[in-house]
């Protein structure tokens, strides 16, 4: 049905109709303001209406066409309001609907009138004809998808545009029904979209999915627009459709692309980003597998690193099969896209056009690979190839956007790896600050403590803010003493760096350490000293083992000297003690032999016997003198102790040695003086030596004189002469071992040279002093002191002497 | 011949005198290194030979021996000294010594060294 109508009218609009539809409409639009009558039931059959008769009642005929403006009205006020799709603003377009409404409402009301008036049949039917010739027009120059269906959706009447959305012929369309052409899964739609349009006067839109003649499917935009009379059911659905698969792609194209994007934003690492960005590009470019293949390190070959695929287990089986096999990273689709740099297409997938992955592609049935590279600069990392098993439209949009898709996915794989190995290059520092067991310190340009890490804490026995604020300053000071400057500031200006000092530095404990600073100055990106790394390290153990050992060095050094010299005095004795032995062996050697030999006179023997006793005797003395001293000086003398009258002992010896009678002997001893407490036999050996010393150094018929008194918590002896009297150069040796005074007129006097050493022993060893005064030619005192004993002793008088 | 004992020990020196005498020679002393320069470098009685003692007091014998050779290199001088170490001896011949006898000695020693020098100043 219909498609009569639609030849006759066309055949009519052939023979009548005005060349230029926008005209005609311009003047319905004018001719149109009145509206019509009461409304009739009409056959949707225009085979069934008589033949219209030419105007004159033609604007009668349009005047009631009120509904029919509205609907214009709504078409303009909808463009306006900029609700249609953008394609429908095109002029052309708006023409087409406005002419499209019109000849609706002209059909509709003519036919009510050519049922409703019989005397006005046949101009009405005249009217009819203008109008069938007006719609053919209109529909057939429309360059979008324009049908008319009855309520149940046949097609009344279509255009070619919508035979081209469909992939038909006008005719062939004519067979199916809007329903027939329309994809199962947008049945539920459409059927909302007609149920809309029988019950409301607004138009109804939405968008569906149809299939066209060779089974694919197109998406669509649809509007529906019931053509109804007051308030009777509608009898026509106006339908118009455009092709909206180039906007469905592009705006897949953009989907991926902004999911691509949004998936590498919210990722740290490609391999959290790669599931997303596959899903999104394999998903929304209608693919059925996206793989990444990366290139392996030696750049041999290309080897599936992620890959999407639908559950479908052929795919799976090829993405086992992928995984097993490494690609050339020069030859194949995806060599190639690798190699040039830009997307690579294959819209025949088999096993002759790609050797490596054709077999397995086409085993899953997969025909259509598409591969692009995953560029990072000048570098490939690796590739990204689309599967599809029915072919997809590969236009310059996808290219351009897979492209673009290939750098960035490069550039977030270089920057990931980048911040990995940044952020692993930071942690691994930050462990070693932290963790570090030696102390470090982050100190500003301007010398201020910035961060410390827990060893140098705990080292410095401080937390970070006491160290900042108490004990850094001082550390800072110690360090610039150190290191011979002024502050540490001046080391950020060029000083140079891993110079060591050791400072002495007090910890908050109040320990002291010694701490060895070693300071790296850190530059900026422009190479100035930004800030600076100071490494601190206890080396208190290793400086006090050090010293330790300087000091045992030096002592061992000083104990050398005092051995060298040790052993030079013991070699000068017995230098020295040998020849005194041997002097006086001359003479009891010399003149035993003379005894000997006989043939000596009396008097001979007698002198020589005298010579040798004398001689045996001093040999004798030097033996006595020499294990006296070396037992004082060892410390293995033995003293005996005990109350001692010092005046009784002088008058004992002087008693003895008077018996010369070549000097003079004199006492001043003060009769008050308290006993001392000491070794009697050695205080007689003391004063005896004295006085023999005296008087061997006396001329004859000097004056030898000997006193005491109390001073202090002492007795002070003095035996004093008019003798020879000691050179000034020779006090200070006269106590020492075979220290004798030679010169002058003392060369003759004889003695072991032991006497004075033994003396000033003695007297130390009872805790008290011995001393000289003496003036050459006028003779020598010896002064000497024993301790009182205790309980004579008058405390004021301990602290005078004292 | 005259022999010259300086030594500050009276013993030494009677020992030396008494020995020397008996093997005919002329015995002069000194006590000190002094007395033996002024007497060996005096105008009258000169000595033909010294015995030396080294530790005397003021001037020592080396001192002694040294200003003597200066003058009389010639005069023979015999060290006699306690200082009987092994270096001693050849410290004493570096420094001029014509003979070197250690105390105490054998008098044998004493006399066979003045002959032998003795002999050496005949042939001289």
């Amino acid at each position: 049905m219909g498609a009569n109508g639609w030849e006759r009218g066309k055949r009519t609009a052939n023979r009548g109709s005005p060349d230029r539809p926008a005209d005609k409409i311009q003047a319905l639009r004018t001719a149109s303001p009145a509206r019509g009558g009461e409304g009739e039931k009409v056959s949707p059959d225009p085979s069934q209406r008589p033949s219209p008769e030419p105007s004159p009642g033609l604007v009668r005929g349009f005047a009631p066409f009120a509904a029919t403006l509205l609907v214009l009205a709504f078409g303009v006020t909808a463009l306006g309001a900029g609700l249609l799709p953008t394609e429908w603003k095109q002029p052309a377009f708006l023409v087409a609907l406005a002419v499209l409404v019109v000849v609706a409402g002209v059909v509709f009301e003519s036919l009510r009138r050519t049922t409703a008036s019989a005397v006005s049949a046949r101009r009405e039917a005249d009217d009819l004809h203008q109008s069938e010739e007006m719609l053919k027009v209109a529909v057939e120059s429309a360059p979008v998808g324009l049908g008319l269906a009855d309520s149940t959706g046949r097609w009344v009447l279509v255009n070619d545009g919508l035979g081209t959305i469909l992939g038909r012929s006008k005719l062939d369309l004519a067979q199916t029904s809007l329903l027939s052409v329309t994809a199962p899964e947008s049945a539920p739609i459409l059927q909302e979209g007609l149920d809309h349009a029988r019950s409301s006067s607004a138009r109804w839109e939405g968008e569906i999915v149809q299939i066209r003649a060779d089974g694919t499917h197109v998406p669509v935009s649809l509007a529906l627009l019931a053509v109804r009379h007051d308030h009777e059911e509608p009898q026509l659905v106006l339908v118009q459709e455009s092709d909206i698969s180039e906007t469905r792609r592009s705006e897949a194209v953009n989907d991926a692309l902004v999911a691509v994007r949004h998936a590498v934003a919210t990722s740290a690492t490609w391999d959290q980003a790669a599931p997303s960005v596959l899903s999104a590009l394999g998903a929304r470019l209608g693919r059925d597998v996206a793989q990444f293949w990366s290139l392996d390190a030696d750049r041999q070959e290309l080897k599936l690193a992620q890959s999407w695929q639908g559950d479908d287990p052929e795919l799976a089986d090829f993405e086992r099969t992928c995984r097993a096999i490494g690609l050339p990273p020069n030859d194949g689709l995806l060599g190639r896209a690798r190699l040039a740099g830009v997307p690579a297409v294959n819209t025949a997938v088999s096993p002759q056009s790609e050797p490596a992955l054709g077999s397995a592609a086409w085993h899953a049935g997969l025909t259509e690979a598409v591969a692009f590279p995953v560029v990072a600069g000048r570098d490939v990392n690796g590739v990204i190839a689309l599967f599809a098993r029915h072919p997809q439209a590969v236009d310059d949009a996808v290219m351009t956007m897979l492209t673009t898709v290939g750098a960035e996915v490069g550039q977030f794989i270089r920057r990931a790896q980048t911040a990995q190995t940044l952020q692993r290059s930071e942690a691994d520092h930050r462990a070693i600050f932290e963790h570090a067991p030696i102390g470090i310190a982050r100190v500003s340009a301007e010398g201020d403590l910035l961060e410390a890490n827990a060893a140098l804490l705990e080292m410095l026995e401080h937390d970070l803010e006491t160290l900042r604020t108490q004990a850094w300053p001082e550390l800072l000071r110690a360090y610039d003493l150190a290191a011979g400057r002024a502050s540490l500031a001046p080391l950020l200006a060029g000083l140079s760096d891993g110079g060591s000092v050791q400072v002495r530095a007090a910890t908050g404990g109040g320990r002291w350490l010694w701490l060895q600073m070693t300071a790296t100055s850190i530059p900026d990106e422009r190479g100035k000293p930004e800030h600076v790394l100071l490494m601190v390290e206890d080396v208190t153990r290793v400086r006090e083992t050090q010293d330790k050992l300087a000091e045992a060095l030096e002592a061992q050094r000083s104990a050398n000297t005092d051995l060298e010299k040790l052993d030079r005095a013991k070699t000068e004795f017995l230098s020295i003690v040998s020849h005194e032995f041997r002097t006086a062996l001359t003479g009891i050697q010399g003149f035993s032999e003379l005894i000997r030999d006989g043939g000596l006179e009396p008097d001979e023997l007698r002198a020589y016997g005298g010579y040798i006793f004398n001689d045996a005797e001093r040999v004798n003395r030097l033996i006595g003198d020499m294990l006296d001293l070396d037992r004082m000086e060892s410390g293995r003398m033995t003293m005996r102790s005990a109350d001692v009258d010092v005046n009784e002992v002088l008058s004992d010896t002087i008693a003895r040695a008077s018996s010369s009678n070549l000097v003079e002997f004199k006492s001043d001893l003060d009769p008050r003086l308290p006993i001392v407490t000491g070794d009697r036999d050695r205080l007689v050996q003391v004063v005896s030596n004295l006085v023999n010393n005296a008087v061997k150094y006396s001329p004859e018929g000097g004056t030898v004189t000997l006193s005491s008194r109390a001073e202090g918590a002492y007795a002070l002896i003095t035996v004093a002469d008019t003798g020879l009297g000691i050179p000034p150069d020779e006090i200070g040796h006269v106590f020492e071992r075979f220290r004798r005074v030679r010169s002058g007129a003392a060369q003759s006097i004889a003695g072991t040279g032991l006497g004075l050493t033994i003396v000033k022993q003695i007297v130390e060893m009872h805790g008290g002093k011995i001393w000289i005064e003496s003036a050459l030619g006028h003779g020598s005192a010896f002064h000497f002191t024993i301790p009182l004993a205790p309980e004579t002793v008058a405390p004021a008088a301990q602290l005078r002497h004292a | 011949m005259t022999v010259l004992v300086a030594d500050d020990n009276e013993v030494a020196q009677r020992l030396c005198r008494r020995v020397l005498e008996k093997a005919g020679h002329k015995v002069l002393t000194a006590s000190d290194g002094q007395e033996a320069v002024n007497i060996a470098l005096g105008p009258a009685g000169a000595p033909d030979m010294i015995l030396m003692d080294v530790a005397m007091p003021g001037m020592d014998g080396l001192e002694a021996m040294r200003q003597i050779k200066a003058q009389k290199p010639g005069l023979a001088i015999v060290i006699a000294s306690a200082h009987s170490m092994a270096s001693d001896r050849e410290r004493f011949l570096a420094a001029g010594a014509d003979e070197v006898l250690s105390k105490p000695f054998k008098l044998t020693d004493l006399t066979s060294v003045v002959d032998r020098l003795a002999v050496h100043k005949a042939e001289a």
